[in-house]
């Protein structure tokens, strides 16, 4: 399985404190990666490393290597707001943007892209299909996305993640917002979308890594502790804090 | 499915593709640049207008500012300002003597009992009175105070005048303040058996007192910089106040710089220039003063 | 009584007060307002008749001969001014508000916000004082001949540029008035917005400018507009800084945007001792009626702006 991105020896730093320290891992093409452990452990700062989220924020920084097709994402001289067309990313909390419905798609689109009228139609219908909302909302494409309920906002959100074509998507606890049948369409859905995109998730909630990951990454206080495929981790871990975590028995 | 990606255009990853979206990401990155320069340029003119207004009144009312300044009379177009420093603070003394009992009362009742219809009546009506004009409001004091009631221009017109455009002020900041005093606090003296009017006096009002003191504070930077209210009701006097609440009109500083401004001769326009200094440095230490206490406040908590 | 009971008297007093003022004036300009009747509004010509003849009596009032009041110049003037003042101050002003709340590091935001908020502070006839001894000179000197000569073209930029008092100054001056309220109340709605929705933006791959000017922006759009409505309100009203540079235009609709003009809040101040000079006193009560159709126009706008305000879930007191 070739690796999509491959981490070597990354470390992070808020200020003067260290989140990780010599992080090495790979993002399998085409399929999901689950990022496990306790809050605090590093694995959304992991997250928002790949975006280079954190240009955002002075002193936030990172060092080391993050490889994908031979471009090392926190390296120098990387066009940042490229690189996101590429890897997309959804948040914890739906955040559906103030414009209507079809805006909410076509304005990542409209970033890179200078579509016809109807090639954004096509595009729009497309992007809703893929994350299963279309034939909920095709008849109020032209109303204001806040109307829409947390879980439907939350799978918009992905279907504008989508529409820009990225290569890969990062989750961010994406359903952890979400009721239970929301949190179960929006599962379906990555497992779905696999097929095209690389996807790493955080998530918190073991039963959903064990559901939908290939492939389980555990992190502890900055630290990669164990990586392994979804069935190892979560039967036979080589180390003992994995399991410790997998059973419940602190985070 | 995974031809569906392609659909609508290149597919993913191809150089084709990514090299237009470079090329459109120069572009957008020169707007964005572009964007920046102008939103700094809007800031650097709101900047550039407050130092321009500020050094001429610092430059040409310091130059202006002589002991004769504090120490006489206005006499013709030259002397000094010592009744309009005068008459300004007596004016903002009297307008707050009557404005901030009703002010506050009107405040307190929004606060304490906010879900009643009077309460929002209230509310209401001071947004209401923010909106109406000064002017109107001077208008109004010419009309009934200073003719229909034969006080002539005269301090009692001018402190009711300015004390109705201040009620507002005071009402919102201290309704403001007290909304921001812990239910809970209240809550337990209540628990303990205390009525309304001690949980409102002994405890909502002295702890929300630093922002009633501020909004006070800054009701009487307003009575100090209002000019066209006072026109009609204060009128104009060369003289120092002789005491009386009606029949004789008062000086107040804002009034000689309009008027003293527009006089051919270069001792009236000091004595406009040295009013300008002195009324725009009370209302900036005033103000400066008030977000001091707000800063502290909220840096308190 | 009860302390309830003693409370709501004091407080009483702020909405007796309001009353008082919109009924005694609606009352004291009734003559007025049945002599004047609709052309009042309609015609340009404020004429108090002679005042060396006998008064007559019209529609049931005393007045002068050949008295006429019509105040379309006032309105005029006031609504152009103030639509060139909110030309000026929203763009200035969401610019302003979108350096300091984006651009600018935070321990220099405070004071840079500080700044412009002093400005907000600095009274009305201040301004005044500025734009009389500064800008009329500049501008009347220098700029409009300049501007009259580029721009000549384009129809209300030609023609006289006159002295430099009039509506063009009258609007740069009240501009500079409503820009700090609307540039500090936008960056606080701007910096209320969660970073999370910058972020989104952000990753879609939208320029931190982009994030902010497409996304941000439109989410306090209501904030924006509600303030605008504000600060028009305040335009309005203003008195004594458009009293200074407007040229006090008597009885004229200016024919381009350098013409000297005056508004209503103006007028009342300069022309109560001529009005005075009325000895039927429809003058001083026509006064009345400008006072009371200027409070019903910025009551109006100010009451709008405070429900857009409201609905855009601003907590009161806090504009």
């Amino acid at each position: 399985m070739t690796a999509k991105i491959a981490i070597r020896n990354l470390d992070f730093f808020y200020g003067s404190h260290q989140a990780l320290r010599g992080v090495t891992l790979d993002f399998p093409e085409r399929q999901v990666t689950a990022l496990i452990g306790p809050s605090g452990c590093g694995k959304s700062t992991l997250l928002r490393c790949l975006n280079r989220m954190y240009d955002l924020y002075p002193g936030q920084r990172a060092t080391g290597e993050a490889m994908m097709d031979g471009m090392n994402i926190i390296g120098p001289g990387v066009d940042v707001d490229l690189l996101r067309s590429r890897i997309g990313m959804v948040f914890q909390r739906p955040t559906p943007f103030p414009m209507s419905v079809r805006e909410n798609i076509a304005f990542g689109v409209r970033l890179h892209e200078r579509p016809s009228r109807a090639e954004m139609e096509e595009r729009v219908e497309w992007a809703l299909t893929r994350a299963a909302l279309w034939d909920e909302v095709k008849d109020r494409l032209a109303a204001p996305a806040t109307g829409l309920s947390g879980g439907q906002q939350q799978r918009l959100c992905i279907a504008r993640t989508i529409a820009v074509k990225p290569e890969v998507i990062l989750l961010d606890e994406p359903t952890s917002a979400l009721d239970p049948i929301s949190t179960l369409k929006v599962e379906e859905l990555i497992d779905e979308l696999k097929r095209d995109f690389t996807i790493a998730m955080v998530t918190h909630n073991m039963q959903q890594a064990a559901r939908v990951a290939d492939q389980v990454a555990f992190f502890y206080l900055g630290e990669m502790v164990e990586v392994a495929d979804a069935g190892t981790m979560f039967t036979a871990p080589r180390e003992k804090r994995t399991q410790d975590y997998i059973t419940g028995r602190f985070g | 499915m995974s031809g569906a990606v392609a659909r609508g255009g290149m597919s993913a990853g191809s150089p084709a593709r990514e090299a237009a979206r470079l090329a459109r990401m120069r572009r957008r990155r020169a707007w964005s640049v572009a964007g920046w320069v102008l939103c700094g340029i809007g800031f650097g003119m709101l900047g550039l207008a407050m130092g321009w207004i500020l050094l001429m009144v610092l430059v040409r009312g310091i130059t202006a500012l002589t002991p004769t300044v504090f120490l006489e009379v206005t006499q013709g177009t030259g002397g000094g300002l010592l009744n309009a420093i005068e008459g300004t603070l007596v004016i903002g003394v009297g307008s707050m003597i009557l404005a901030v009992p009703f002010g506050v009362a009107a405040g307190l009742y929004a606060a304490q009992f906010s879900h009643t219809m009077f309460a929002r009546a209230i509310r209401f009506m001071a947004d209401v009175l923010v909106g109406v004009p000064s002017i109107v409001l001077g208008y109004f004091g010419y009309v009934t105070m200073v003719e229909g009631l034969g006080w002539k221009f005269s301090l009692a017109a001018a402190c009711i005048t300015i004390a109705i455009l201040c009620l507002p002020y005071i009402c919102r900041t201290t309704e403001l303040a007290l909304s921001q005093v812990p239910a809970a606090m209240q809550e337990a003296a209540f628990a303990l058996g205390a009525g309304e009017g001690l949980v409102a006096w002994r405890i909502a009002l002295p702890v929300a007192m630093p922002g009633v003191l501020t909004g006070i504070l800054l009701a009487f930077a307003i009575s100090v910089g209002e000019t066209a209210p006072l026109i009609y009701t204060a009128g104009w006097s060369s003289y120092m106040w002789n005491g009386a609440l009606v029949g004789s009109p008062v000086g107040y500083l804002t009034y000689a710089i309009w008027a003293f401004i527009n006089e051919p001769f270069a001792s009236a326009n000091a004595l406009a220039y040295a009013a300008a200094f002195l009324v725009t440095v009370i209302v900036l230490l005033i103000s400066v003063t008030a977000r001091l206490v707000l800063l502290r406040r909220e840096g308190a908590r | 009584m009860s302390f309830r009971r003693v409370l709501a008297v004091f407080a009483g007093v702020l909405p007796a007060s309001l009353i008082a003022v919109l009924l005694f004036l609606a009352v004291y300009s009734w003559p007025a307002v049945r002599f004047n009747g609709i052309g009042f509004v309609t015609s340009t010509s404020w004429n108090l008749g002679n005042t060396y003849g006998s008064p007559i009596l019209r529609n049931g009032v005393q007045v002068l001969p050949g008295a006429h009041y019509g105040i379309l110049f006032l309105i005029a003037g006031t609504l152009l001014s103030t639509v060139i003042a909110l030309l000026i101050a929203v763009p200035v002003g969401v610019g302003a508000a979108i350096f300091l709340a984006e651009a600018v590091p935070g321990w220099m935001r405070q004071w840079l916000s500080f700044f412009v908020e002093l400005l907000a502070a600095v009274p009305s006839v201040v301004f005044g004082l500025w734009g009389y001894a500064v800008l009329v000179p500049l501008l009347g000197h220098f700029i409009y001949p300049a501007m009259g000569h580029v721009l000549g073209f384009i129809p209300f930029l030609g023609g006289s540029t006159g002295s430099g008092y009039g509506l063009l100054t009258a609007g740069i001056v009240l501009s500079l008035m409503i820009v700090p309220l609307i540039a500090a109340t936008l960056r606080d709605a701007i910096l209320a917005e969660p970073m999370v929705v910058r972020e989104s933006a952000a990753a879609l791959g939208a320029t931190r400018f982009e994030a902010v000017w497409k996304v941000v922006l439109p989410g306090v759009r209501k904030i924006l507009i509600g303030v605008t409505i504000l600060a028009t309100g305040r335009a309005l009203g203003e008195t004594m800084a458009v009293l200074m540079v407007s040229g006090n235009a008597l009885n004229y609709l200016p024919p381009n945007i350098y013409s000297p003009i005056s508004t209503m809040a103006a007028f009342i101040v300069s022309q109560l001792d001529s009005a005075l000079q009325d000895p039927t006193g429809l003058a001083v009560r026509s006064l009345a009626e400008v006072a009371l159709v200027l409070s019903v126009i910025s009551i109006g706008v100010n009451t709008l702006a405070r429900l857009v305000l409201y609905r855009s879930g601003l907590k009161a007191g806090q504009v």
